[in-house]
């Protein structure tokens, strides 16, 4: 153990990866869920597919919680609109080609970063709950609009199939449902760098800023509505893209999928791994998607209709979480670690 | 095309289920004023005291069974002991934290709420007892008619409305109330119990919220699920009111009843099932660009 924390010039201290061991388990550890596959049965690995693409949105709604500090109630709305989008998209051909499942997917994130910045649009003039509410209005809105037999011309039929094999770039590429799990952790992974490097850069900081105090922000020359204009732009995107490979990856949407429980949850992986911390995000994500799988099996087990006492469970983990420690499971891990580093002598 | 009787009818339903809103929105707005609590839990504390009768009439589900009445009285005051038990495990916790936390806190609340309720009941609709059905109805000019739910909502929200403004008005409870959500320091050295207020509030909020539950189950027939819903609709009256103001969730609660009424009579059939409960939603999207502190809501300033 080094007696203290030094660096000898910016490079380092602002690098992604700032120590040696860093490097290290890098080098050791981003090979291994690539090898899980080969390793693990098809259960197991479509429950990581399933983290992998909900942290994307958990990311996603780091951007717009945890770095600019808005409530976005709307996750499943977001997730809706890049779910339809992508499999209205994947039918499409243009040009006697099909689209592809990747541009299918990022146009479905475009969709829902353009939902995102019009219901952002109020921040102009108000913020906080006022923001909260007219995303859960969104919430209600797009739940209604998805299940409207009326609007099929829009979002094609309220419950769609997908084909079982897609190709990834137009015609090139074809990818089974199989596949999934690699384009999830390659998306996962894209998209923790970015929200990494965001967090890091210019823009990341201005979103802190905002969200610390938005008055002091403005004083300060940051302007304040266009930093969370472009907050709901990139948090939707990202959880417009996790929405499309969620529809690819259960190969079936139905209005159902996205309930205001599909928000809730990602609040409690948010909240659990750690606000504001991309590593609390994907940790978060992974730790209470597995217990949920747990408890699932543990609960129908004991009676059948015992399942709906899931959400009982997350909410009491919200809200001790939030009495105790409202940084997350990472921050208490942290102080952890600084406590027994300093052990037995606390100074 | 537009039926004069028909048209009543509708604007009298809509008055009738706006009074029962009015009751979900008034314990809103009161808990908004003495804590500065933004409670998202509102729909499903009303869908307690939906479900709560029939957790206590329907024998196989406590083994209680209670007559009707009784069943009733019981739900109000588990909305009294629930009101207490919220203040004293969970939101004493979170004073002074900020209003991310406390939002979310509510919203998890609801789903602990709903997902006991899911665990304890099932997920059907249940018909309340006939004693809770009453059939007869008050009838109007033109051959309109108001149902019993609706009548007895709109007597009680209005008693409610009038004793709120008279009980802040003119006891001393309803005082300290008032001087607490003005200036809690200022009150608490003034020898003001900020703790048993909040108990208060909490207790009148959570009762009301409960009681316009039933009365909205009661609307129906029996409890559903789709009770919760009236968690976001109340927004869009609170919003309007203005957020902490009583008089204002009222009137908001009515104006939304009837927006919901009117578009479930004359827009459903053009724009699809169920837009009745979309339109309030989009009044309140408005609302909130155009006049987010509402009719009789306080406008607030922020220095740094």
């Amino acid at each position: 153990m080094p007696c203290g924390e030094y660096f000898t010039d910016y490079e380092h201290r602002e690098g992604l990866f700032r120590w040696r061991i860093q490097r290290v388990a890098l080098v050791v550890g981003l090979p291994v869920p690539f090898l899980l596959p080969f390793v693990l049965g098809g259960g197991d690995i479509n429950l990581l597919s399933r983290v992998y693409v909900f942290a994307i949105a958990v990311l996603g709604l780091n951007v717009i919680l945890g770095y600019a500090g808005e409530i976005v109630l709307a996750q499943g709305a977001f997730m809706a609109i890049g779910a339809y989008t992508t499999s209205r998209l994947i039918a499409v051909e243009v040009a006697g080609l099909p689209l592809g499942l990747v541009p299918s997917v990022l146009i479905g994130g475009l969709m829902a970063a353009a939902v995102a910045v019009l219901f952002g649009l109020p921040s102009f003039r108000v913020k906080g709950f006022y923001i909260a509410i007219s995303t859960l209005a969104l919430q209600f809105i797009s739940e209604w609009f998805f299940n409207n037999g009326n609007a099929a011309f829009i979002h094609g039929g309220s419950q769609q199939s997908l084909p079982g094999s897609i190709p990834l770039f137009g015609p090139l590429l074809v990818v089974t449902d199989d596949d999934i799990y690699f384009i999830a952790l390659v998306g996962m992974l894209l998209f923790a760098l970015l929200s990494l490097n965001l967090s890091r850069t210019g823009i990341g900081r201005t979103f802190r800023a905002v969200h610390e105090n938005d008055l002091a922000a403005a004083v300060l020359g940051v302007d304040v509505f266009k930093n969370k204009l472009y907050a709901f732009a990139i948090g939707g995107f990202m959880i417009g893209v996790a929405g499309g490979l969620f529809a690819f990856n259960t190969r079936f949407i139905s209005p159902d999928l996205f309930t205001l429980r599909l928000t809730l949850d990602h609040y409690v992986m948010l909240l659990f791994g750690g606000l504001g911390r991309v590593w609390g995000a994907l940790l978060g994500t992974g730790i209470v998607e597995l217990l949920r799988d747990l408890l699932r099996d543990f609960f129908s087990a004991v009676a059948p209709n015992a399942t709906s006492l899931i959400p009982v469970v997350f909410g009491t983990i919200i809200v001790v979480v939030l009495a105790v420690e409202p940084k997350g499971v990472l921050a208490a891990l942290g102080q952890l670690k600084e406590y027994l580093r300093k052990w037995p002598y606390a100074y | 095309m537009v039926d004069v009787g028909t048209f009543l009818d509708v604007v009298v339903s809509g008055v009738g289920l706006g009074a029962l809103y009015a009751l979900v929105a008034m314990g809103f707005s009161l808990i908004y004023k003495v804590t500065g609590v933004l409670n998202f839990a509102q729909g499903q504390l009303a869908l307690v005291g939906a479900y709560g009768v029939v957790l206590f009439a329907t024998p196989s589900i406590l083994g209680l069974g209670l007559p009707a009445l009784a069943a009733l009285a019981a739900t109000i005051v588990l909305g009294i002991v629930l009101g207490i038990a919220l203040e004293r495990v969970v939101f004493r916790q979170f004073i002074g934290e900020p209003v991310l936390s406390v939002i979310i806190v509510t919203l998890a609340l609801g789903g602990i709420f709903t997902g006991t309720l899911r665990f304890l009941v099932g997920p059907n609709f249940r018909a309340y007892p006939q004693a809770l059905q009453p059939g007869w109805s008050i009838p109007l000019p033109f051959g309109a008619s108001v149902s019993a739910a609706f009548a007895i909502g709109v007597v009680l929200s209005l008693v409610v409305v009038v004793a709120l403004m008279l009980f802040f008005r003119y006891t001393v409870s309803g005082s300290i109330l008032r001087a607490a959500a003005s200036d809690q320091q200022a009150a608490m050295v003034l020898g003001v119990s900020i703790e048993r207020t909040i108990v208060v509030a909490w207790t009148l909020s959570i009762a009301i919220t409960a009681i316009g539950g039933i009365l909205l189950a009661m609307a129906r027939g029996g409890a559903g699920f789709s009770i919760e819903a009236v968690g976001i609709i109340i927004f869009a009256a609170v919003v309007f009111g203005g957020l902490d103001s009583v008089p204002g969730a009222f009137i908001g609660a009515i104006v939304v009843g009837l927006l919901e009424e009117l578009g479930r009579s004359y827009a459903e059939p053009v724009v699809g099932p169920g837009f009745g409960q979309i339109l309030p939603l989009i009044f309140l999207l408005i609302v909130i660009v155009v006049l987010p502190y509402g009719l009789f809501g306080t406008e607030r300033i922020e220095r740094l």
